[in-house]
């Protein structure tokens, strides 16, 4: 499990994070939600290590991961599906799933069962497989999207972050995007989610934060929050 | 800040001044007149490879082309000093034309492989003309006699030194103008530059040109300073020591270049003289070991990372004490000082001296004061409404086909879009929407089909002439110049609002002054409409994604256009921020500005447009009002799902 605590990030001399404290339990769906700039996608990415925190510390599995590089926090089992996807573009599907499980290869011998694990992915994704040899910029966004997830979970992580995974997906796909998250949780993946859809990641989440100017404004079991007026009215819209 | 720099470039100014009076060794004389004739030519280098970003291995061969227009001019034909000069800028500036209207073409490793071919085939014909430049023999000219009073060394050196400070002065006014801007922006991203209407590839050759008139200047000077030129002077060493000087010296800044020519002439005499060397070795090395102690023990940096550079400083200095001929290491040491360099200061000195001034001062950072009354409503951006009188198409689109390979991403697609309306583009991910967002803007030239914009034809065009038309966008992919700041950004989009040429520029003419007040207050009104004047000084790359979106907003509205094609605004925002999003295209609307809509928010689609389009799989599946579309079979099986939008 994955625990942030007091932890304050700044890009150059401006800081944005001050002093977020979130907890990740063993086998829940955690999301964060909160307006533009709240400070969302920074969290998602000092704990994954693209930013260096200023002060606080995260912890994965009760080992300290402050401060630590990305590929050193991929190897601890902290996996990362990017805001905006970011598959590697010349590469093929299978090549870019292949990747995702590198962290798990130690002096040529890899980490539990990488083919199979393979096989899982392309079970979760039947489109993937339709196009594995297919070079993954000439996907269209949806299939991106899928195939970004698709690569976090070949890390075989302990947490997978979702940072956005329905942005700029068309509404059949925002729901197949949904329908994939819910079948990760039945299996047991621990996750955070960061979610522009706030009523529907409260929807699958069991519990959730709400992040304002870079702290974190309210936090309660997902189906609280959902019924919070406050929340309801600055977040959720008025169509829900 | 201002009167800060005012005053330290007067005494910069008056200390060269005297320079020769406290060293009157003609021997020290002639180094400094050398450094000042290479400050020129860096100073023109930087445009390119500061600004502009492209790696020239040209620049020696249009020094060696202004040090021999010069010459020729001078030896054979008699023409005064006061005429050759301008003729080495003209003439060189000619030849960068000629070597960068095909080589700008390409980019990147291409373009430093075009430029170095074009370095060896002017030494090769300097070397072979002989009856224009006396081949491998080289060219003797004296200085020239003005009154009667033979100019001396001494005396050149003012001269230099006054070319050094116009081509300064002029450099820095090019750099902060729009032109400038323009140079930055095409660096940063050349697609959304080409789409605000400033043509990469036309800046591209412009910034090449300017920069080769100011290298023929420095070649027409180094003519006269050095009374002999000859071909080998010009060959593949000298163009590697410019880059290395503008790189060292640290990019994008006037001191640099300077610094940089300070360190490539006086660096060969240091390595002639062991003893200096040795000194200089020591120095270095009691440097890097106190600065190592200072932030290990503040703990900056671990032992492990300033490992490296000590153990080499120490080396250096111990193995200064084994060698005793350094001129012969030469090569070597330039080598070692390239990989320190790009590994420990990639910005160069300059820039290295810069992160300092700004941990200790960060408010010098803002750059640019907004020009505008927060809050104030009578400032937010308005145009002047294109009254919609006739209510025909604005936009038509017939027939079009876009092939990629075997693919056809777009078959025979057509659109025709209504005056004054918004106009939805709806599909799955994949079904074409993109593909003709670029074909409308000219990013892709379509495979067949035909587009007209306000009854002319575009079909084909160049995106910088479409955004002239009045087509402005925003991307999927977010396109900002991230190392710009918000209203620099927006001052790209108004681009076409500066007129004046580049002598207005020079001059700082009241023509100048007053475009960019008005651009600067028009910059600070559009900031104002999508609510980022807060974060006017703000560089782009450092916004949120949301807020990133609304400025692609602003910078495109700052085109004045009458179509505004918005690639999904409203992805990554929430739903309040949507409900502002719908109010700010309502608004643009009301301007009589026509809207086309990309978008999978279908409460943004169905709540603000007026027809909506979708398209599956490069074709059109249906069209008609929002209501018509939403309870087609068709897209609801495609696009909608049965229980529509999440």
């Amino acid at each position: 499990m994955l625990r942030i605590n007091n932890l304050h990030a700044a890009y150059g001399k401006v800081e944005v994070l001050h002093g977020i404290s979130v907890e990740v339990p063993q086998g829940k769906v955690v999301t964060l939600i909160g307006s533009n700039g709240a400070g969302k996608t920074t969290t998602m990415r000092a704990i994954s290590g693209m930013i260096k925190p200023v002060s606080g510390s995260i912890s994965l599995n009760g080992k300290d991961i402050t401060g630590m590089s990305s590929s050193k926090i991929a190897r601890a089992g902290l996996a990362h599906s990017p805001e905006g996807r970011r598959v590697f573009a010349t590469l093929s599907v299978t090549d870019n799933l292949l990747l995702g499980a590198f962290p798990r290869l130690t002096f040529g011998r890899e980490r539990g069962d990488v083919p199979g694990d393979l096989v899982r992915v392309f079970d979760l994704f039947p489109r993937l497989k339709e196009r594995e040899t297919q070079l993954a910029g000439t996907l269209s966004g949806g299939e991106q999207q899928m195939l970004a997830m698709g690569r976090a979970l070949m890390l075989n992580p302990a947490v997978l972050l979702l940072d956005e995974p329905s942005m700029g997906l068309a509404p059949l796909l925002v729901a197949e995007v949904f329908r994939i998250i819910r079948e990760l949780k039945a299996r047991g993946i621990t996750m955070l989610l960061v979610e522009q859809f706030a009523a529907a990641a409260l929807e699958v989440a069991d519990y959730g934060y709400v992040m304002e100017n870079g702290r974190i404004s309210v936090h309660g079991p997902a189906g609280q929050l959902k019924n919070d007026p406050a929340v309801r009215e600055a977040y959720l819209g008025a169509a829900h | 800040m201002s009167l800060f720099k005012n005053i330290a470039a007067i005494v910069a100014i008056a200390v060269a001044a005297s320079l020769p009076t406290m060293w009157s060794n003609p021997y020290y004389i002639h180094l400094m007149v050398v450094i000042g004739i290479y400050a020129i030519l860096l100073l023109g280098l930087d445009i390119v490879v500061g600004y502009v970003g492209e790696v020239s291995l040209g620049h020696a061969a249009l020094f060696g082309i202004g040090s021999y227009t010069a010459g020729v001019l001078g030896h054979s034909l008699g023409v005064p000093f006061l005429l050759t000069i301008p003729a080495s800028i003209v003439v060189t500036a000619i030849f960068g034309a000629i070597l960068a209207l095909p080589a700008l073409r390409v980019n990147g490793p291409y373009l430093a492989m075009v430029t170095l071919a074009f370095g060896t085939i002017i030494q090769i014909l300097i070397n072979e003309m002989d009856f224009l430049t006396n081949g491998p023999l080289g060219i003797t000219i004296r200085k020239p006699i003005y009154f009667g009073h033979h100019i001396s060394s001494a005396d050149y050196y003012y001269i230099v030194l006054a070319a050094l400070v116009m081509t300064l002065f002029v450099v820095q006014r090019i750099l902060k103008s729009h032109l400038g801007r323009a140079f930055e922006a095409l660096h940063d991203s050349p697609i959304a530059s080409d789409c605000m209407g400033v043509s990469v590839y036309g800046y591209k050759v412009y910034a090449f040109v300017l920069s080769a008139g100011i290298a023929g200047l420095a070649g027409g000077l180094f003519t006269y300073s050095e009374e002999y030129i000859s071909p080998n002077t010009y060959n593949f060493e000298l163009t590697i020591l410019f880059l290395l000087a503008v790189i060292m010296g640290g990019r994008k800044t006037r001191i640099g270049p300077i610094l940089g020519a300070i360190i490539i002439v006086m660096l060969p005499n240091v390595l002639s003289d062991i003893d200096l060397f040795r000194k200089i070795a020591v120095g270095i090395a009691a440097v890097t070991v106190a600065y190592s102690i200072y932030v290990i023990a503040t703990k900056q940096r671990s032992f492990k990372q300033m490992a490296l550079p000590l153990l080499a400083t120490i080396a250096l200095a111990v193995s200064g004490f084994y060698i005793q001929d350094i001129t012969g290491q030469r090569l070597t040491i330039f080598g070692l000082m390239i990989l320190f360099v790009v590994y420990y200061l990639p910005n160069g000195i300059m820039g290295f001296l810069r992160g300092i001034l700004l941990r200790i001062r960060p408010q010098w950072m803002h750059r640019h004061e907004v020009i505008l009354e927060h809050g104030d409503k009578q400032h937010v951006w308005s145009v002047p409404d294109h009254p919609v009188t006739a209510r025909g198409n604005l936009l038509e689109a017939r027939n079009i086909v876009m092939q990629f390979g075997g693919l056809k991403a777009l078959n025979e697609v057509n659109l025709e879009v209504k005056k004054g309306t918004v106009h939805g583009l709806i599909g799955p991910n994949g079904s074409g929407k993109s593909t003709m967002m670029n074909v409308l803007t000219g990013i892709y030239k379509p495979t067949s089909g035909e587009i007209e914009f306000n009854g002319k034809h575009i079909t084909g065009a160049t995106p910088s002439s479409i955004a002239g038309e009045g087509i402005a966008r925003t991307f999927q992919n977010v396109q900002l110049f991230g190392e710009m700041t918000a209203i620099e950004n927006v001052l790209v989009g108004l681009h076409h609002t500066y007129r004046h040429s580049l002598l207005d520029v020079v001059f700082h003419t009241p023509r100048c002054r007053r475009e960019k007040l008005a651009a600067r207050v028009r910059a600070a009104s559009l900031l104002q409409f999508v609510g980022l004047v807060d974060l006017a000084s703000e560089e782009a790359r450092n916004l949120p994604y949301g807020k990133q979106r609304l400025l692609e907003i602003a910078r495109a509205l700052a085109l004045n256009p009458s179509l505004l094609l918005l690639d999904e605004p409203a992805a990554g925002l929430t739903a309040p921020d949507i409900k502002e999003l719908i109010g700010m295209i309502n608004k643009i609307r009301g301007h009589g500005i026509t809207v086309i809509l990309i978008e999978h928010h279908m409460d943004v689609v169905m709540s603000i447009c007026d027809t909506v389009t979708v398209l599956d799989f490069g074709q059109k599946i249906a069209e008609g009002t929002p209501a018509q579309v939403q309870s087609d079979d068709k897209v609801i099986e495609a696009y909608l799902g049965g229980t529509a939008a999440a």
